[in-house]
C-alpha cells in the first residue's frame, strides 16, 4: 500500500510545487479564476436545480415522480461520463503515459503500477462529477428537507459510482490492451469513438424532446411520463445509486444504507478483479503497447487523390503547413472519438429540428420558426465554440516540442498563425454554415432571418477561429503530453469566456433589430427613422467586434510566440 | 560568414550568454566546446533565431538575424540537441515539409531526398511514420532534413548524440565534405575527439564567456598546456575559470 502512495507522490508533489514555486503571483490568479468560474457554475447549477425542483412541488401529485424521474436521469446521464471518462484515462494512464518506462524499470510489482494508476485515472475521472453533483443533491436536500446523513449517503454513493465506473473501464482497457494486437492499443479509442457516437444518438433520441412540446402526444400524464424514458433495471448500478439516494432522501436510512453497503461490495468486488487481472495481465499488455505502434488502416495512394495534388491551389508554404496538419491530424487516434462524437451531435442537432412540431404547439407558428431561428444563431455559435476549444485551440500546442522546426524555418511566426487560421477557418465555416442552412431549412424561417443567421455566423466564425488561434498561441503547452487537454488550461477557459462573452453581445446586439425588423414585415409597416439608426448602428457594431475579435488575438498571439 | 556581435542572452535569474562575440570564415568548422551549462545550447539557439538576444547580433551571410530572420534563416540548416518531429509524419513527408518550408525546387526535391536519405541510411523507412524510428534515426532524419535545401551554413547541437559508431562515422564524413564544398559549420559538443578530428578552430565557453579561441595549438598556447590533446586543454581552461 505504502509503495502505491509513493508512486502517487510525484504527481502531487508537482501539483503542488507548480504553486509553490511559481516565481509570480501568476499560478495563484489562474486558480483564482479557476476557483471563480468553478463557483459560478456551481451556485448556477444549485439555482437552476432548486428551481426546477420547486417548481415540480407546485405540481400536484406528479411533482415528487418528475424530481425522482430526473434523478434518474442525471444519475444515468453521470455514470455514462464517468465509463467513457475513465475509458480515456485509464488507456492513457495505464499503457501510453510517458513516465511508465521509468515506473517499470523500477523495482515494484507491475500490479502496484496499475492499482496507483487505478487510483489516479478514478480521481481524474470522477472529481469533476463528484464536484457538480454536489449542488444537485444539495437542492434535493433542501427541498425535501433531508438530514445531514443524507448528504454524507449521497456523497458516499457518487464515490461507490466513480469506483464502480472506473473498474468497470479499467476492466474493459485490460481486456482490449490484452486481446488487440502489439502496436494496436489506440484502436480502443475508435471503438470507443464509434460505441459513443451511437450510444449519443440513441440516448438523446429515446428521451425525444420534441414531444414535449407537443400536447396532443400526451393522452394521460402516464403516457407524459413514460415518455421520459430511463433504463432502470435492477442489474444496473445507477439504479442502485438512485435508491440509494431517493431512500435516504426519504429517511428510511435503513434501506438506504443496505443498499449502500451492496453498492460498496460490488465497486470492491471490480476492484479485485481488477488487481487479479492486473497481477497476470497488466505487464503484457503494457509490453504490447510498447512496440512501435501501427497504422490503423494501410495508405491509400489513387495517383493525383492524395492531399499533395489536392492542396495545389495553396501558396507552397500553406499547402506543407495544410498536409502536415491533415496527416498529423487524422493519423492521431485520439482524436477520432471526438469526431464521432461531433458527428453524431449534428446528427442529432438537425434531426430535432426535423421533427419538432411546431404547426402543432399553441403558439403562432411563423413567430415560433423565426424565435427558434434567432437563438439556433447562437446555439450553433456556441457548438461552433466548443469544436473551436476542441481542435482549434490546441492546433498551436500540438506542434509540441517540434515547434522548433517553426522557429527554425525561413517562416515568420505571423504566416505561420494566419496559416493556421485558414485551416481551420474554411472547415468551420463549411460546418457551421451548413448547420445553420440546414436547420434553417427545416424550420422553414422566413428569407430574412436565413440571411441574418447566414451572415451572421459569416463574421462570427473567423472571430472564434483567431480568438483560438491567438489565445493558444498566448497560451503554448509545448511540452504537454495530450495537447487535446490544454482546453481545460487557463487559455482555454480564457477563450470559452471571450467566446461565450462575444457570442452574448452579438445576439444582444441584434436582438432588438431583428425584433423591429421582423414586425415591421409581418404588419406591413416601415420602419422609424430611430428604429433604422438603431439597426445600423447595431450592425456595424457587430461588424467592428467580430473585426477586432478576428485581428487582434493573432497579433498578440505572434508577439507572444516572438519572445518564448 | 557567421559575426556574433556582443551577443547576451539574460533569462532573468542567469545570463545564459554574456558579450559573446566571435566571426566564422566561409567553408569553416567551428567547434563550440564547454561545461554543462556553459550557455552553447542557448548560443546556437540565438544563431538559429529560436529565441531573441538580450542584446547584440547574430549576423548570417550578411543578414541580420533580428531584421530579417527569414532571410537569414533561408541559408541556415538547423539541427537541434534533441531530435522532436511531427511523430505521425512519414520520413520522406517530413523531408517533403522541409523542403515546402525551404522553397526548395519541386523538381529537385525527388531526386536530393532520395539521395539524402540513401546517404543517411533511411532509405528502407522513408515511408514508416517517425514515430516508429529509433533516436539515432531521427537524428539522422534531422540532418538530412537540414541539409535539403542546401544551406550555406550549418548550425548543429550536438550532432551525434544517439548516434551508433556508423552513424558517428557517416556524419563525420558528410561534415568534412561539405566543409570541402565551402559550408560553414558551427557545431556545438560534448565529445572532444570529435570536436579535435573535426574542426579547423574551437571556442571554449564557460559561464556564457568565451574563455578562448583558436586551433588546437593556439588553445594550447592560451592554457599553456603545451602540446596536449583538446580534452587537457579544456579542463585547464575550465578550470582555472571555476577558481576564478
Amino acid at each position: 500500500m505504502n509503495t502505491i502512495f509513493i508512486l502517487l507522490r510525484p504527481r502531487l508533489l508537482s501539483f503542488f510545487n507548480n504553486y509553490r514555486m511559481g516565481k509570480n503571483n501568476k499560478s495563484w490568479i489562474r486558480l483564482f479564476m479557476f476557483g471563480s468560474v468553478g463557483a459560478v457554475f456551481w451556485v448556477g447549477s444549485f439555482i437552476m436545480f432548486y428551481r426546477v425542483l420547486l417548481y415540480f412541488q407546485s405540481v400536484q401529485d406528479f411533482g415528487d415522480i418528475l424530481a425522482m424521474k430526473l434523478l434518474s436521469m442525471i444519475i444515468i446521464t453521470l455514470f455514462a461520463l464517468l465509463i467513457f471518462s475513465s475509458i480515456i484515462n485509464s488507456l492513457s494512464h495505464y499503457y501510453l503515459s510517458r513516465d511508465l518506462p521509468l515506473l517499470h524499470s523500477l523495482p515494484v510489482e507491475a500490479k502496484t503500477i496499475f492499482m496507483s494508476r487505478f487510483l489516479l485515472s478514478a480521481f481524474d475521472s470522477s472529481w469533476m462529477v463528484v464536484a457538480f453533483s454536489l449542488p444537485v443533491f444539495l437542492s434535493y436536500g433542501l427541498i425535501y428537507k433531508a438530514g445531514i446523513l443524507f448528504y454524507l449517503i449521497a456523497f458516499i454513493a457518487t464515490i461507490v459510482m466513480c469506483l464502480i465506473a472506473t473498474a468497470i473501464s479499467s476492466l474493459v482497457v485490460m481486456v482490449g490492451a490484452i486481446a488487440l494486437p502489439a502496436g494496436k492499443i489506440r484502436t480502443l479509442f475508435v471503438i470507443m469513438g464509434v460505441g459513443l457516437a451511437i450510444l449519443l444518438i440513441v440516448a438523446l433520441r429515446m428521451i425525444r424532446p420534441e414531444q414535449l412540446v407537443n400536447p396532443d402526444s400526451f393522452a394521460s400524464v402516464v403516457t407524459y411520463l413514460n415518455s421520459l424514458q430511463s433504463p432502470n433495471s435492477s442489474f444496473l448500478p445507477t439504479t442502485w445509486i438512485t435508491d440509494i439516494i431517493i431512500l435516504a432522501m426519504n429517511g428510511n436510512m435503513k434501506s438506504s444504507l443496505f443498499n449502500l453497503a451492496l453498492s460498496t461490495s460490488c465497486a470492491f468486488t471490480l476492484i479485485f478483479l481488477n488487481e487479479s487481472l492486473a497481477r497476470v495481465a497488466y505487464f503484457y499488455g503494457f509490453s504490447q503497447a510498447q512496440t512501435t505502434p501501427k497504422r490503423l488502416f494501410a495508405p491509400v495512394n489513387f495517383q493525383g487523390w492524395d492531399w499533395e495534388h489536392l492542396l495545389n491551389f495553396l501558396s507552397r508554404q500553406a499547402k506543407a503547413f495544410a498536409v502536415k496538419e491533415i496527416r498529423t491530424f487524422f493519423r492521431d487516434s485520439t482524436q477520432w472519438p471526438q469526431l464521432f462524437l461531433i458527428g453524431a451531435l449534428i446528427v442529432v442537432y438537425l434531426y430535432n429540428f426535423s421533427v419538432l412540431p411546431l404547426d402543432r404547439s399553441p403558439m403562432k407558428t411563423v413567430y415560433l420558426q423565426n424565435v427558434f431561428s434567432f437563438l439556433n444563431m447562437g446555439l450553433a455559435a456556441f457548438v461552433l465554440s466548443a469544436i473551436a476549444a476542441r481542435f482549434v485551440y490546441p492546433a498551436v500546442s500540438m506542434e509540441g516540442e517540434a515547434f522548433w522546426i517553426i522557429q527554425a524555418a525561413p517562416v515568420s511566426i505571423k504566416t505561420f498563425l494566419w496559416i493556421k487560421f485558414f485551416l481551420y477557418y474554411v472547415p468551420l465555416i463549411i460546418l457551421t454554415e451548413i448547420l445553420i442552412v440546414a436547420s434553417n431549412l427545416l424550420l422553414g424561417v422566413t428569407p430574412f432571418m436565413m440571411i441574418l443567421s447566414v451572415t451572421t455566423i459569416f463574421f462570427l466564425v473567423p472571430a472564434v477561429v483567431a480568438m483560438a488561434i491567438g489565445l493558444g498561441a498566448i497560451y503554448p503547452d509545448f511540452k504537454s503530453e495530450n495537447p487535446a487537454l490544454s482546453v481545460t488550461s487557463f487559455g482555454g477557459l480564457l477563450f470559452m469566456l471571450c467566446c461565450f462573452g462575444l457570442i452574448i453581445i452579438v445576439v444582444i446586439l441584434e436582438a432588438a433589430p431583428v425584433y423591429y425588423i421582423f414586425m415591421s414585415m409581418m404588419r406591413s409597416q416601415s420602419l422609424s427613422v430611430l428604429q433604422i439608426t438603431w439597426t445600423i448602428i447595431s450592425f456595424a457594431l457587430v461588424l467592428f467586434l467580430c473585426s477586432v475579435a478576428t485581428l487582434y488575438p493573432i497579433r498578440m498571439g505572434e508577439r507572444s510566440l516572438k519572445v518564448k | 560568414m557567421i559575426d556574433i556581435i556582443n551577443l547576451t542572452k539574460d533569462y532573468g535569474t542567469t545570463i545564459a550568454v554574456s558579450d559573446l562575440s566571435l566571426r566564422v570564415a566561409s567553408g569553416e568548422i567551428y567547434g563550440f566546446i564547454g561545461p554543462n551549462g556553459a550557455g552553447k545550447t542557448t548560443t546556437i539557439r540565438l544563431m538559429g533565431g529560436i529565441i531573441a538576444p538580450t542584446s547584440g547580433s547574430v549576423i548570417i551571410d550578411g543578414f541580420d538575424m533580428a531584421k530579417n530572420p527569414v532571410g537569414a534563416k533561408q541559408i541556415i540548416g538547423f539541427v537541434p540537441d534533441r531530435p522532436f518531429l511531427y511523430e505521425k509524419l512519414t520520413g520522406r513527408e517530413f523531408l517533403k515539409f522541409s523542403s515546402d518550408l525551404y522553397s526548395v525546387d519541386s523538381g529537385i526535391f525527388e531526386q536530393k531526398s532520395a539521395s539524402l536519405l540513401k546517404q543517411f541510411a533511411l532509405w528502407d523507412w522513408a515511408n514508416e511514420i517517425i514515430e516508429a524510428y529509433s533516436h539515432g534515426m531521427k537524428q539522422r532524419l534531422i540532418i538530412a532534413a537540414a541539409l535539403l535545401h542546401d544551406p550555406k551554413v550549418l548550425i548543429i547541437d550536438e550532432p551525434m548524440v544517439g548516434l551508433d559508431p556508423t552513424g558517428v562515422r557517416m556524419v563525420k564524413d558528410i561534415l568534412k565534405q561539405l566543409a570541402a564544398n565551402n559550408i560553414t559549420i558551427f557545431l556545438s559538443t560534448h565529445t572532444l575527439s570529435i570536436a579535435e578530428d573535426l574542426c579547423h578552430r574551437i571556442g571554449v565557453i564557460s559561464k556564457g564567456t568565451l574563455l578562448a579561441q583558436g586551433t588546437l595549438a593556439q588553445l594550447n598556447e592560451a592554457a599553456k598546456t603545451g602540446e596536449a590533446k583538446l580534452e587537457e586543454v579544456f579542463l585547464n581552461l575550465v578550470s582555472h575559470e571555476w577558481e576564478l
